[in-house]
């Protein structure tokens, strides 16, 4: 039976998700306040293996 | 041959009396950057005498007219590589009056253009500078750096700042005030103390201690540039919690009374006060000993009525105290994330420090304060302040029976979810030399972002956290030396001595115009006592010399690709690059703790946290040097002694390739370790992190890890495209019934987004 799909009603449009990173020993709240060279930094940042000592 | 004109026209137009002198003296400096070319003294005179000749009869020059002169005669006498030096040295100059000009565009682009667009506006990543009192303190910022460059500063200080020799932190606040200060609360709070705005009584329960202490690092922020501490938070907030004890078990104690002696409210009273007068209130650590004292004093009733009443008393206000430290943290972390510093444009920077009180009311603090940041913001975000230090101590919290142990465990979760807080370590020699069991002023503590203030060669016997800071630091451009240098070591210890050298004058500098302030300058920082010895002063006196158990640092940015292009790799490749990097930075440590012994005030090291300054140094330098693979090729330099971000490096070798720097940064310092989402969240692999930093010596350390949320469904953890708990990606909107199911489904997210 085909049903009229209803228009539901929807939220969070334009809301971006918030990226807290410390980046000299202080935490940011979000990474859009960080200068050019920082969020350059940022991206660059590798992780550090936890395997074997 | 014409004579000498009256006046000689300044580039601003103003006239001013002409001097001979100073064209010699000027081709004398030339001279002596050119040990090379021998210039005799008559021939100096000779030369002005000329340069004098040659400016036209009756005229009034101008200094531009004069300079080139010099140049002409330099040249015709054959003094080549002085007249060079001369232009070098017009040069330098020319850039600095540049600055005039760059200002005005400064303003303009302040004015017109939004952060997201113009990196001046993101120099520090707290500051909305898009709001009308963070664009003013930019106007006011760059202003005060203008005006210190061209009338405050000696020229060439100024010059090594603007080619990016050396960078000057805080240079806005060159003229007005210093870093930081490490608040002793224990002290401020007794007898009450003034913000310079009003006067605050001396704080009677946690709930106040919380809000007062939080005022103070408020006023703190507003006197200084940099960031607040409290050192011995637990011990401090702990007299709060004792005070608050006392009073609810007085008051529950009153209750038993009405209830269980039968007594009207104002008998109760009177029964409780005698009680007071007898044998004052108890302490969390003493009840049992408090019950027997009790009985004695209600000697009229039945040993078994005094004991009901105790035990009632003893739980009800157990119950509560605990409660209201809770709920006093958590307004303290939403305090510090929501009061106004600054004109508004920021929330105050501040620390604190904790993990070592032992005491049931330290250790209430301690809890309360870690779970209220387990818990987060209103909701359920991450808590960008205060900067959480966890202080390590080996028989206090380190290991399984020392009394704080599951504090320390605590910690270690909480900091796998919010990131705060950091870890110190109170066992590393350098940190332990200074401990003395039972003296929390004798903790090292850390601010913000790694400041560390201990030693004290002004005054030996005030080896101590409290009432203490930095008064400013200076860093050094460390890769620039290598890429003159180029593998020439002879020549990078002589260039990193000049370099040095003129640190320590430009910090003289700094701190003789410190020097000059009144206690009325900082009416909360000296007015109240704060600072070291400031309570001995009266408002007129001036404050150098309490000054002086302050810091004055000397940093560094860059030590990998200084090594790099000395030697073609950086310290995490191969160990004789960190052999040489071991020796840079003992070299530099050296140099400050001579200069401290010269002069009697504290030089210290500082592994630079580098915040503006990471993109600063190597812009210049890829403009004159080039793009240079492993050096100038990425946007910024690493961070003090780090090993690259970039470079694949397990996390317990870099925690010890790391580790020996910090012994030798005495100003401070930190190390990161990165782990991805999955590994953060193993408590285990987290806490061997942990205990690798307190093992190799590290000072202060923490781990980041990515902390992503979803303001629309509330999740909390990493977030790569798409949110795992909603299913939205960025920007995108979900439909409100799928919201509304999750909410059923996680009842303790504080909020969702759109709906009521």
């Amino acid at each position: 039976m085909q049903k009229v799909k209803q228009q539901t009603e929807r939220v969070g449009e334009g809301v971006k998700f918030e990226r807290i990173r410390r980046i000299t020993g202080y935490l940011v709240g979000t990474t859009d306040r960080f200068n050019n060279a920082k969020k350059a930094e940022e991206k660059d940042r590798v992780k550090h293996s936890v395997a074997g000592a | 041959m014409g004579s000498a004109p009256q006046t000689i026209l300044k580039r601003d137009g103003t006239a001013v009396p002409f001097d001979a002198e100073k064209i010699r003296l000027a081709m004398e400096k030339a001279c002596l950057a050119t040990p090379e070319e021998q210039v005799s003294a008559q021939a100096l005179i000779d030369m002005t005498a000329l340069v004098v000749a040659r400016i036209q009869e009756g005229t009034t020059p101008s200094v531009e007219q004069v300079q080139d002169l010099v140049e002409q005669v330099l040249i015709e006498a054959g003094y080549g590589l002085t007249a060079k030096a001369y232009i070098l040295y017009r040069a330098e100059h020319a850039k600095i009056r540049r600055s005039e000009e760059d200002l005005m565009n400064i303003y303009r682009e302040l004015t017109y253009s939004y952060a997201q667009n113009a990196d001046l506006k993101r120099e520090n990543a707290n500051i909305d500078a898009d709001t009308a009192m963070g664009t003013m303190l930019k106007y006011g910022s760059e202003g005060a750096k203008y005006f210190v460059d061209q009338y405050v500063l000696p020229k060439d200080v100024a010059a090594g700042h603007i080619n990016g020799d050396i960078h000057i932190h805080d240079k806005d606040f060159y003229m007005l005030t210093e870093t930081c200060c490490q608040i002793d609360l224990m002290k401020l709070f007794k007898n009450g103390f003034s913000t310079g705005h009003g006067i605050l009584r001396e704080p009677n329960g946690i709930a106040s201690y919380s809000a007062l202490g939080c005022i103070a690092l408020q006023a703190n922020q507003n006197e200084m540039h940099g960031g607040q501490s409290i050192p011995t938070f637990d011990y401090a907030m702990a007299e709060g919690v004792a005070k608050s004890f006392r009073s609810l078990y007085r008051s529950a104690l009153v209750a038993y009374f009405q209830i269980g002696f039968a007594l009207d409210e104002t008998d109760s009273e009177a029964l409780a006060d005698k009680v007071g007068q007898s044998i004052g209130w108890p302490s969390m650590s003493a009840l049992d000993e408090y019950e027997g004292a009790l009985s004695g004093v209600l000697a009229a009733y039945e040993p078994e009525q005094a004991k009901a009443a105790h035990e009632y008393a003893s739980r009800t206000a157990l119950k509560n105290v605990k409660r209201n430290t809770y709920q006093a943290m958590e307004a303290l972390i939403h305090n510090l994330n929501t009061m106004n510093s600054r004109a508004g444009a920021q929330v105050p920077f501040s620390s604190v420090n904790y993990g070592t009180d032992t005491s049931p009311e330290g250790r209430l603090v301690i809890e309360s304060l870690l779970l209220a940041t387990e818990a987060g913001l209103g909701n359920g975000e991450t808590a960008i302040f205060p900067v959480q230090i966890f202080k390590v101590k080996q028989g206090i919290n380190y290991d399984p029976g020392d009394p704080n142990y599951d504090l320390f465990r605590l910690a270690l979760r909480v900091s796998a979810k919010r990131l705060f807080p950091n870890f110190s370590f109170l066992d590393a020699p350098f940190n332990d030399a200074y401990y003395k069991p039972g003296d929390p002023d004798s903790e090292v503590a850390y601010m913000g972002c790694r400041t560390r203030v201990m030693g004290n060669v002004y005054d030996r016997s005030r080896e101590v956290t409290s009432g203490r800071g930095n008064l400013s630091f200076t860093s050094i451009n460390l890769p620039r030396l290598g890429l003159i240098c180029r593998g020439d070591w002879d020549l990078f210890y002589r260039m990193l001595t000049e370099r040095m050298e003129l640190c320590f004058r430009q910090l003289l500098h700094r701190y003789s115009v410190q020097c000059t302030k009144r206690v009325r300058n900082y009416p909360f920082l000296m007015g109240q006592g704060i600072w070291l010895d400031s309570e001995k002063l009266g408002p007129d006196d001036t404050v150098g010399e309490v000054l002086k158990h302050g810091t004055l640092s000397v940093g560094f940015i860059g030590l990998a690709e200084t090594l790099v292009a000395m030697t073609g790799s950086h310290h995490g490749q191969n160990e004789e690059s960190q052999r040489r990097g071991l020796e840079i930075v003992s070299f530099m440590r050296r140099m400050t703790d001579e200069q401290s012994a010269r002069t009697g005030l504290n030089f210290t090291l500082l592994a630079t946290p580098a915040e503006g300054l990471s993109g600063r140094f190597v812009a210049i330098d890829r403009d004159r040097f080039g793009e240079i693979e492993g050096i100038t090729d990425r946007a910024y330099y690493t961070n003090s002694f780090h090993v690259p971000v970039y470079y694949q490096i397990g996390a317990y070798k870099k925690i010890r390739t790391e580790a020996p720097y910090h012994a030798l940064t005495n100003a401070g310092h930190i190390s990161y370790v990165e782990l991805d989402g999955d590994t953060s969240k193993n408590l285990e692999a987290f806490e061997s992190i942990i205990r690798c930093m307190k093992e190799a010596g590290i000072g202060y350390g923490s781990v980041n890890h990515p902390v992503d949320r979803d303001p629309v469904c509330g999740y909390t953890g990493v977030i790569d495209d798409v949110c795992p708990r909603c299913g939205r990606r960025e920007g995108e909107a979900i439909d409100v019934e799928t919201l509304r199911a999750l909410r059923r489904q996680y009842p303790n997210m504080p909020m969702f987004y759109g709906l009521e």
